[in-house]
């Protein structure tokens, strides 16, 4: 009844995407409308959705990796090597965007495995650690880059924000692949993410190979949020709020857990994108969005009590 | 199902944390492992799972080597540390099913139907749906107990499961896993408690350092010497029956003063125990061997001038008697019976009192105690008027100290 009823959302919200936007309703007969709605409004929202599930998705799995409620899809460090990335490809002229796409998204992949690896022989802990470093110092590296290329600040600022008003088709295509190989390895292993929430001993325990579960997790993860900062920047809160909401309503359970989050976080990110799209004259960055909608929303969930 | 571990070392960041282990297990058989923490427990039970690779030697499951998915399947293991998390009872008690699941894991109805029966043969059948981390610390160990169950293991492996846990939750764990023993599998359990290792143990290792110091049943092993060696502890340890029992011997730092103790019938239990806690040297005589005073003398490790059963006192042992009271800082005569039999424990309190050295408990008059005659009455009121008489225990143990110390 409860997914009945979020995967009816997901499809509301899907529609409204498509239909409702600054222009107005669209009107199909009109051929501009149409063509504003097939060629605009319906891939950015599909990307919306593919980059929500993804993010909740790998949110998720990054939980249970760390155990811990309060851990991101970014903590790998993807959040500041995708702007790093794509600044420095602008910087030195790799301006055509699908360089600056593939700029960013290499340099997160190869951020977050670096992470990995810089983190990897102590406690789960000092993957962390090593992401915060890491991202602090790709932060800096991108505002030096910024400082002295101020006519393509605005470029840059892009990954730091995050935005779906450049969508196309292409990014849809470019976010596809790693999209349907991340989420369908998550949904197979999710019995494996429950066991890892009994912790590293409990999970030997079990005859699991737990560490080379959790590098393939982290392989993974890597992927989805790739993708994802590739095609819109970063956008926040989405990886803690959708997964949260979900643990509140099917439990703490992957077998449920994660499907929902995944149907919850296409739900979500078009719906926000829309609202980022109307709510003024011009367009709020969707990452933005997120923040002012998903910090008080996540407060009000921590004081209802989890 | 026959495990046996050969000749095992198994080494820890160049620690050699086990050192040339070697033991055996028969099915239908508890074996409990005890030695201090650090001795190698948990890198015994592990290195048995496959979690840990041995340097050298060898663990073979009814003679074969195997990997650790293939362990999974015949053998569980219960580590020390209980999970936090918040999936369901019934979801982790699944969990149990993860070595016999394969391709993509998911639960069948005969995998809920065998957690189901876990739950219910550790008593939580009403728990399914609840959030683990909201049950209580015997409850968490219980559903931990049933996802172990639920693996369906010849042999568990149990590191330590009644740590933290009450008396009466320890008791059932342990219960619950000699419950399933008997239906046909073995344990090894590591354990804190010597007594519920004592109680529940068919055979028991004592390690220390990584090694294995003493094996066999409880009343082989358990002696105040073993416990002494592994543990560094001064212990007393009684057997009744196939029973054994061991307590810890409390003994506050020594204060180097002596209290010698003429008693006798049980009425010195109470005041040595009393002394040998508050830091004395305490001896004790003379009493017949078996005498309650004598057991409790002995136990607690007192020197003690000891007459044979139901003997009158010889002179010699009169003679031991007199030579302690004269070392004695204190001397205390307690609320004893005097008969024929040990009347010259009065004469021995006679030269304490000389000494200005007595304490007398009188808890009843001796009209009633005495069964030696006037003779005894005499020499008892002498003694009385130059010593300090007290009412009790509490009483006598200020009196002493006041004496002691001047």
């Amino acid at each position: 009844m409860k997914v009945l009823l979020l995967i009816l959302l997901c499809i509301i919200s899907m529609f409204l995407g498509v239909f409702l936007g600054p222009a107005g309703i669209i009107d199909f007969e009109d051929p501009v409308m149409r063509s504003l709605a097939l060629d605009y409004r319906l891939p950015r929202t599909i990307l919306a959705m593919l980059v929500g599930a993804a993010l909740a998705s790998s949110g998720c799995a990054m939980q249970a990796f760390f155990r811990n409620p309060l851990a991101d899809p970014y903590i790998l460090g993807v959040s500041s090597a995708a702007s790093a990335g794509a600044a420095i490809a602008i910087s030195i002229g790799f301006a055509a965007t699908s360089n600056i796409i593939l700029a960013a998204f290499v340099s997160s992949l190869l951020t977050s495995f670096a992470v990995y690896r810089l983190g990897k022989r102590g406690e789960s802990y000092a993957i962390l650690l090593a992401g915060i470093a890491v991202a602090s110092f790709l932060s800096g590296l991108t505002a030096i880059v910024i400082y002295f290329s101020q006519e393509s600040v605005h470029e840059i600022l892009f990954w730091t924000m995050g935005s779906f008003s450049k969508a196309s088709w292409q990014k849809v295509t470019i976010i596809l692949f790693p999209f349907i190989l991340g989420t369908f390895y998550l949904i197979i292993n999710t019995w494996n993410l429950n066991a890892v929430l009994l912790g590293d001993e409990h999970a030997k325990s079990l005859g699991l190979d737990i560490e080379k579960f959790r590098r393939e997790l982290i392989a993974v993860v890597s992927l989805l949020t790739s993708a994802s900062v590739a095609v819109c920047g970063v956008i926040g809160f989405v990886g803690i709020i959708v997964p949260h909401t979900m643990r509140l309503i099917f439990g703490e359970s992957h077998q449920k857990l994660l499907p929902a989050a995944i149907i919850f976080g296409m739900t979500i990110m078009p719906f926000v994108d829309l609202l980022s799209r109307i709510s003024t004259s011009g367009e709020i960055p969707v990452g933005a969005m997120t923040a002012m909608i998903g910090a008080p929303f996540f407060i009000y969930v921590l004081r209802r009590g989890l | 199902m026959k495990l046996e571990v050969q000749n095992v070392k198994v080494s820890l960041k160049s620690r050699e944390i086990l050192k040339d282990v070697t033991l055996k297990l028969e099915n239908g058989e508890i074996l409990a492992v005890l030695g201090p923490n650090g001795s190698g427990k948990s890198t015994l039970l592990r290195t048995i799972f496959g979690i840990l690779k041995p340097m050298e030697g060898v663990v073979l499951y009814d003679g074969k080597s195997m990997d650790l998915d293939e362990i999974a399947k015949i053998a569980a293991y219960l580590p020390q540390e209980v999970p936090e998390t918040k999936l369901r009872v019934i979801d982790v008690v699944l969990l149990g099913r993860t070595p016999h699941l394969s391709g993509i894991k998911k639960a069948t109805r005969k995998d809920l139907y065998i957690a189901l029966k876990a739950l219910k043969a550790v008593n939580l059948e009403n728990f399914a749906e609840r959030v683990f981390n909201e049950l209580s610390g015997g409850e968490k160990q219980k559903v931990m107990l049933a996802r172990l169950f639920a693996q369906e293991p010849k042999i568990m492996l149990l590191d330590e499961p009644t740590a933290h846990l009450d008396l009466s939750a320890q008791i059932e764990i342990m219960r619950l896993v000699k419950s399933k023993v008997v239906e046909g599998s073995s344990a090894i359990v590591a354990l804190h408690d010597i007594n519920l290792a004592a109680t529940f143990a068919d055979k028991i290792v004592m390690l220390k350092n990584g090694v294995i110091h003493y094996e066999g049943r409880a009343d082989e092993v358990l002696t105040p010497e073993s416990i002494r060696e592994i543990y560094g502890i001064d212990s007393i340890v009684k057997k009744i029956g196939k029973y054994v029992f061991v307590t810890p011997k409390v003994i506050s730092s020594k204060n180097g003063k002596h209290v010698h103790v003429i008693c006798g019938g049980g009425s010195g239990t109470a005041i040595i125990q009393s002394l040998v806690e508050a830091g004395y040297r305490v001896s004790a005589g003379v009493l017949n061997v078996l005498d309650s005073d004598w057991e409790t003398a002995v136990d607690l490790g007192c020197e003690v001038i000891c007459e044979a059963p139901f003997s009158e006192i010889s002179e010699e042992n009169h003679n031991k008697n007199l030579k302690l009271v004269e070392e004695a800082n204190a001397v205390v005569l307690t609320n004893l019976n005097l008969g024929k039999g040990n009347l010259k424990n009065l004469f021995a309190a006679k030269r304490a009192s000389e000494l200005k050295k007595l304490v007398v408990i009188e808890k009843d008059p001796f009209k009633y105690r005495n069964f030696a005659g006037k003779v005894a009455e005499e020499v008892y009121e002498s003694i009385t008027k130059s010593s300090v008489v007290v009412k009790n225990e509490g009483d006598a143990i200020e009196a002493v100290r006041i004496l002691v110390n001047g």
